[in-house]
């Protein structure tokens, strides 16, 4: 051990006073409790209620079909996505690094199949499992064709229901009316949370397929929750948000990371840089001299200070 | 369902400046932090008065 170092093993001969914790833990208890009791009396607290299938296909039909048309099509996020839900993309990369790549494929989603062929299985309409059927015995090369050529149809008309029916997109357009349907009746939310567990638990696949949709994407954006509209500090309504996660969040704001693709991983890696700086503080010349020439513990400690001409 | 006395449901208004957006209940809070860290400052310890640099042992 150094010999300065043994300071701390020497007595205290310096002024003391007594300073009883019980008693100021007790005061901030009473204190906080009856802050927090009267605030939520007055305020009460941020209670959105919550978007399902349902209410989606209801609201926007249009969008429900032209969504299950992309997932047919593999253009939404979720099936382009990649690990750890599809090998479509390679995901996150951090330099050589290829992080989403790396962790794998540990919670399998194949949205057509997952989102769309497999719940039209429960459909009553004898139409759409007849599509159905077409579409299993169709080449994937067709089927693809089929989804696009139907996307871009109803792209091009602004709206499903204005799609010229003269075109063949083969069973695709009774496909996705027969998911709207299931959605409507609240079907199709009980099926794809009880696919993995037969509990209704598991709310990965309806997030997912609802995170593709231009309708969920539309109320994200009215509340200020995008990430580039400092989203995460937000709150829904007009209750404070997160504003300690500022740092996080103006990040997101600005190049290179605004327009990158790997933002969150680089984010990150920023972010554990500055923390490591913060960490060594005391090692950094100039940083370490910041107490010398911005003295605020002499503020706190005035009285220290002043009694011993300091 | 007890309603709440203010209803803070509604939208809420933000303060942008260049690519600074932030709500203003946000800000409000932010303020309000800023000045309790203030009052921390200046408002004295209430156990601040001569007695308490006597050593303890002096006390008993």
């Amino acid at each position: 051990m150094r010999k300065e170092r043994n300071v701390d093993l020497q007595k205290w001969t310096g002024p003391k006073r007594p300073y009883d914790l019980v008693k100021e833990l007790v005061i901030a208890l009473v204190v906080v409790t009856v802050l927090v009791g009267g605030l939520a009396a007055i305020f009460s607290s941020p209670d959105e209620p919550a978007v399902t299938l349902q209410v989606w296909a209801n609201k926007a039909p249009g969008d429900f079909i032209t969504t299950t048309v992309g997932e047919l099509a593999g253009t939404t996020i979720s099936a382009s996505y990649g690990p750890p839900y599809n090998n479509a993309s390679e995901g996150l990369k951090l330099g050589p690094l290829k992080l989403q790549k790396m962790a794998g494929i540990t919670i399998p989603v194949y949205p057509a199949e997952d989102f769309v062929v497999g719940p039209l299985a429960f459909s009553k309409d004898v139409a759409v499992l007849a599509a159905v059927s077409q579409w299993k015995a169709t080449p994937s090369d067709q089927q693809g064709k089929w989804a696009n050529d139907y996307a871009s149809a109803i792209e091009k008309a602004g709206d499903p229901a204005k799609v010229s029916a003269s075109q063949d997109f083969g069973p695709v357009p009774t496909m996705a009316a027969g998911l709207l349907t299931l959605a409507q009746s609240n079907v199709l939310d009980g099926l794809l949370t009880t696919t993995v567990t037969p509990y209704p638990s598991d709310f990965t696949k309806p997030m997912l397929f609802l995170a593709d949709s231009g309708y969920f994407d539309e109320l994200g954006a009215a509340q200020h929750l995008h990430g580039d509209q400092w989203g995460m500090m937000n709150e829904t309504g007009s209750y404070p948000g997160q504003s300690w996660l500022w740092l996080f969040s103006l990040w997101y704001q600005v190049e290179p990371f605004k327009s990158s693709p790997n933002a969150d991983a680089e984010i990150f890696l920023w972010i554990m840089i500055l923390t490591a700086a913060f960490v060594f503080m005391p090692l950094v010349p100039f940083v370490n001299r910041l107490p010398r020439l911005i003295p605020i513990h002499r503020l706190i400690w005035r009285k220290y200070y002043r009694d011993n001409n300091l | 369902m007890v309603l709440e006395a203010i209803s803070l449901s509604g939208p809420a208004k933000f303060f942008n400046w260049g690519f600074i957006s932030i709500s203003i209940p946000n800000l409000i809070m932010i303020g309000l932090i800023v000045v309790l860290f203030v009052l921390a400052l200046v408002i004295p310890f209430p156990t601040h008065d001569s007695s308490e640099h006597t050593p303890s042992s002096e006390r008993k």
